[in-house]
């Protein structure tokens, strides 16, 4: 394989037009006769709901239909569950999945009541007015521990408990490792809720041709292909007659991979029986409630250690709170559970969590996706250990890391993706000294943190490491096509939401066709153009699409060596493949041009063999054998004014592992998002909720997202081992940067402070460290 | 959200009770108060809007209703309001104690609210409430002060 672009810093091919405007999002979707939508929405987190009456609103000017549950007869059905629980014994799960207008009953604030169709969007909310709801209120559970005691409220009455599910995994005997231990470090830690918070919020638009008798859905989802399957089945319609677009989107972050959405069932039903195109797009305000959110969780865990500092064993008792719904399965928890052993070796594991649901909105992955929820339970307890046993920090993560001789490693107990937890490839160390070395730390530490001191100045550093499993199954595919132009076209099934597919897929396919990047056309989510995958999630499409556009580029490159073998009556190993040609190695004048050779690859009359294939073009699929595990150190230098409690982040110092990088610009960028996401969960986003369920700052004005001023340039360096998992040795970067922020954000403000406080929870607010600095009532003039 | 305070009035408890009876002088200690009207023993029924940051004259459909009542001592008004920015609803009890010459009202309200009005002005919340009691307070005292003079 020539190597002129995989690996190479190209800038993003899709940003002339992003930047310019004229790339397609779903809101630019503006249709000949076009009708809008809005949602009558629950006021209510938990209620009763004895009458939806619509007449006045369906006798409004301009209103076209009003929906509510009763009128969608049949159609009424909750969502699939769309992740089942793995096969993990002694497990339980009551599944519970959303549905598409209340019925008898409301579970959180924002559930959708009513739809009305009307000629605006204006007159769709103007109507909402006109509906008049018997919606009777009824006590809401919103805490996690509150939601298992006796006689608390029900939010699914059918399970006789708020109980969602339990799943308890082991790994040796923790109760023997206890009993050896020197120390034995436990804490509680809190998790909160927080919103994904992507620039674009959720839309639909639907049409119905009838006399193609097609529906084409455009739909702001991560999964297309999943959508326009389940759409075909609920509207009694052929695959074949769905078409899903999902164009570019402003930014996925895994509450477009939830599927099903109420909203997403109805637009498309709603068009097919007006005979008109219907468009619903997704207000901010309505995201704060009818997006799915993540987070919330309280651990109660342990480390067992011995007197050097190795990890013994962990124990870790944890609640999560699904919501009101759980449609996805227990992916969120599981990704806590086995994120939290990290790079380490821990010999013994016991780790139980309940699930618990809450009259609160439903949860789903949201970039992290639970992993750093682990991170932060392992990274913090490791912190408190090596306090008590008088270590260093970064020393007591240097004795337990997994050392490069030791992959496959095998973690013993099972992943999200149903495959045992096994990390294929890393050095650990490696990042560690890379970073350390990057950060200053034994500088830091022993020269300029005392003297900043000396200035009344605070200074403190962190420094974690995490794993995070990408790359998950089952598959995707491609479709590699040279045209007579001599453009290649290639299509994949997987949905872009910013990450670069446009840049980084061409790279890979460029390389095997000889051709440039330029000469690459990408299309991704449209169910048109490719029909077989699953969809964007768990930074996988770098690994499973990449592997896929590889292996089908690799096909047509075979062909158009044949051909032109064949064509020029040269073997092919005497033949080059490059600039957009094919020629005799040595005489770069010679030889054809692709576009020719796809032109004679559709024979004429008379050209023709039994078994003659036309055309260069190849299909191929890839589906890993199970996720694969990147990794990384994260360090941060922080400021803190023990005064008012700001922190400001001095420097934030990441080394990176994603296997092979197919474009380090793509990678650095992922990585400085991921970096911003975290710092927002880490120290400003909080969903806060009373205990009637109401979100109390359901608007930018009071959910706090990090700006640019907040977020600080990332300086970054690179491990590299490759993953023997797929053909390219690449692992996924998407949700990196996200993932250990809050675990290094912790240790540097309380290194910062002089250890005075003691970080257990997250978010760490500004207002929450006063409070607690207030509370430790020292660090304080 | 709970709001309490005591405030003093002029005149006795009686003629205190009398007037907080009234439908048209609740709805003066009511600010944003449009209508109300006495559609029972003890129910009042009415319009009110209400501004409360971003949002601007949110109207709510109100229903009061008072139980334990005790003349001329004490009674619970339950409040249950809704309209298309949200609703509030709770219980605000009510005790007149009497002292000197005037009538100290004791008062603690204890509300939900949700909503639009809950999600976007939060932070507004508690200053418009008691900016709302304290006008609806002086109000009463006025009203007092004119009919006892």
């Amino acid at each position: 394989m020539t190597s002129r672009y995989f690996g190479a810093p190209i800038l993003r091919l899709e940003d002339v037009r992003l930047l310019t405007g004229r790339a397609r999002f779903v809101d630019d979707v503006d249709l000949p006769g076009m009708l809008h939508v809005a949602f009558l929405r629950s006021d209510e987190a938990h209620g009763r709901l004895n009458r939806v009456d619509p007449s006045a609103a369906r006798a409004r000017r301009g209103v076209v239909a009003v929906y509510t549950a009763a009128d969608l007869g049949d159609y009424w059905r909750p969502g699939p569950l769309l992740v089942p629980p793995p096969p993990i014994p002694g497990m339980v799960f009551n599944p519970a999945t959303q549905v598409p207008l209340a019925r008898d009953k409301v579970r959180h604030a924002g559930e959708p009541l009513a739809m009305v169709v009307a000629e605006s969007r204006y007159l769709a909310e103007d109507a909402l007015d006109d509906i008049v709801v018997d919606l009777e209120p009824l006590p809401a559970v919103t805490g996690l521990e509150a939601a298992l005691r006796p006689g608390v409220p029900l939010v699914h009455e059918q399970f006789g408990t708020n109980l969602a599910a339990w799943v308890r995994q082991t790994k040796g005997d923790y109760a023997s490792a206890r009993a050896r231990a020197h120390a034995v470090v436990a804490r509680r830690f809190h998790y909160d809720r927080g919103a994904a918070a992507a620039l674009e919020n959720r839309g639909v638009v639907a049409q119905w041709d009838a006399r193609a008798e097609e529906l084409t859905i455009w739909d702001t989802t991560q999964a297309p292909i999943p959508i326009r399957n389940g759409m075909a089945e609920l509207l009694g319609l052929r695959e074949s007659q769905v078409r899903v677009i999902a164009p570019f989107i402003g930014g996925g972050f895994g509450p477009k991979i939830m599927m099903f959405y109420p909203e997403e069932v109805l637009v498309p039903w709603a068009a097919m029986r007006l005979g008109r195109p219907v468009k619903w797009i997704e207000d901010r305000r309505e995201n704060f409630f009818a997006t799915t959110q993540e987070r919330s969780q309280i651990h109660d865990a342990e480390l067992a250690v011995a007197k050097d500092g190795k990890i013994l064993g962990v124990k870790d008792r944890f609640l999560h709170d699904t919501g009101a719904y759980d449609p996805y399965g227990l992916t969120v928890p599981l990704n806590s559970q086995c994120t939290l052993l990290g790079p380490y070796v821990v010999p013994h594991y016991d780790s139980e969590f309940t699930a618990v649901f809450t009259n609160q909105p439903i949860v789903t992955p949201v970039r992290g996706a639970g992993r750093q929820h682990g991170v932060f339970v392992m990274e913090r307890l490791l912190d408190f250990a090596a306090r008590e046993l008088g270590l260093d920090r970064v020393e007591i993560r240097r004795r337990n890391y997994i050392q490069p001789d030791q992959f496959p490693y095998d973690n013993q107990i099972l992943f999200q993706d149903f495959r045992p937890l096994v990390y294929d490839s890393g050095d650990y160390p490696a990042a560690l000294e890379k970073a350390v070395a990057l950060i200053g730390y034994h500088r830091f530490v022993s020269e300029e943190q005392p003297a900043a001191r000396k200035e009344g100045r605070h200074l403190g550093v962190g420094v974690v490491s995490y794993i995070e499993g990408t790359g998950v199954g089952p598959y995707e595919g491609a479709r590699v096509t040279v045209e007579p132009s001599g453009t290649v076209r290639l299509a994949t099934g997987v949905g872009t939401q910013g990450q670069g597919h446009f840049t980084t897929l061409a790279q890979v396919v460029a390389d095997q066709l000889g051709v440039s990047v330029e000469q690459v056309q990408v299309s991704t989510g449209d169910t048109r153009e490719f029909g077989w995958g699953t969809g964007t999630f768990a930074s996988r499409g770098a690994v499973v699409a990449g592997s896929a556009c590889h292996a089908a580029a690799t096909r047509v490159r075979e062909k158009v060596l044949d051909l032109a073998s064949r064509l020029l009556e040269l073997s092919p190993e005497e033949l080059v493949l490059a600039g957009g040609r094919v020629h005799r190695r040595g005489a770069p004048e010679s030889g054809v041009s692709l576009g020719e050779l796809a032109r004679k690859a559709n024979p004429l009359r008379g050209a023709v063999t039994p078994g003659t294939e036309p055309g260069l073009e190849a299909t191929a699929y890839f589906g890993p054998d199970r996720g694969n595990a990147a990794n990384g150190v994260h360090a941060m230098v922080v400021e803190v004014d023990p005064e008012t409690a700001a922190v400001k982040i001095r420097r934030y110092v990441v080394v990176h592992d994603c296997g092979t990088v197919i474009n380090p610009l793509v990678v650095e960028a992922q990585i400085q998002g991921g970096v911003a996401h975290g710092i927002g969960n880490a120290f400003y986003e909080r969903l806060c909720f009373d205990d009637s369920g109401q979100l109390l700052n359901a608007s930018f004005m009071d959910y706090l997202l990090p700006t640019a001023l907040d977020v600080p340039t990332v300086e970054l360096d690179h491990v590299v081992s490759p993953s023997p998992l797929n053909p390219l040795g690449t692992k996924g970067v998407g949700e990196a940067g996200a993932i250990p922020t809050g675990a290094a954000f912790a240790q540097a403000v309380e290194d910062a402070l002089g250890q005075e406080v003691e970080i257990t929870e997250m978010p760490m607010s500004p207002c929450r460290l006063f409070e607690l600095l207030e509370r430790g009532g020292s660090g304080r003039p | 959200m709970i709001v309490e305070g005591t405030y003093p009035l002029p005149g006795k408890p009686e003629a205190v009770w009398d007037l907080l009876m009234d439908p048209d002088v609740l709805a003066k200690a009511m600010p944003g108060t449009r209508t109300l009207t006495r559609t029972g023993p003890d129910r009042y029924e009415g319009t009110m809007a209400v501004g409360i940051g971003p949002i601007t004259a949110a109207e709510f459909d109100l229903v009061i209703t008072l139980t334990d009542v005790m003349r001329p001592e004490s009674y619970t008004m339950l409040i249950d309001s809704k309209g298309r920015f949200g609703f509030a609803r709770g219980a605000a009890r009510v005790v007149l104690v009497a002292g000197g010459d005037g009538t100290a009202l004791e008062y603690r309200a204890d509300l939900q609210v949700g909503g639009k009005i809950a999600g976007l002005g939060q932070r507004l919340l508690d200053s418009v409430s008691r900016m709302m009691i304290r006008q609806g307070l002086e109000a009463l005292q006025r009203e007092l002060a004119a009919r006892l003079g």
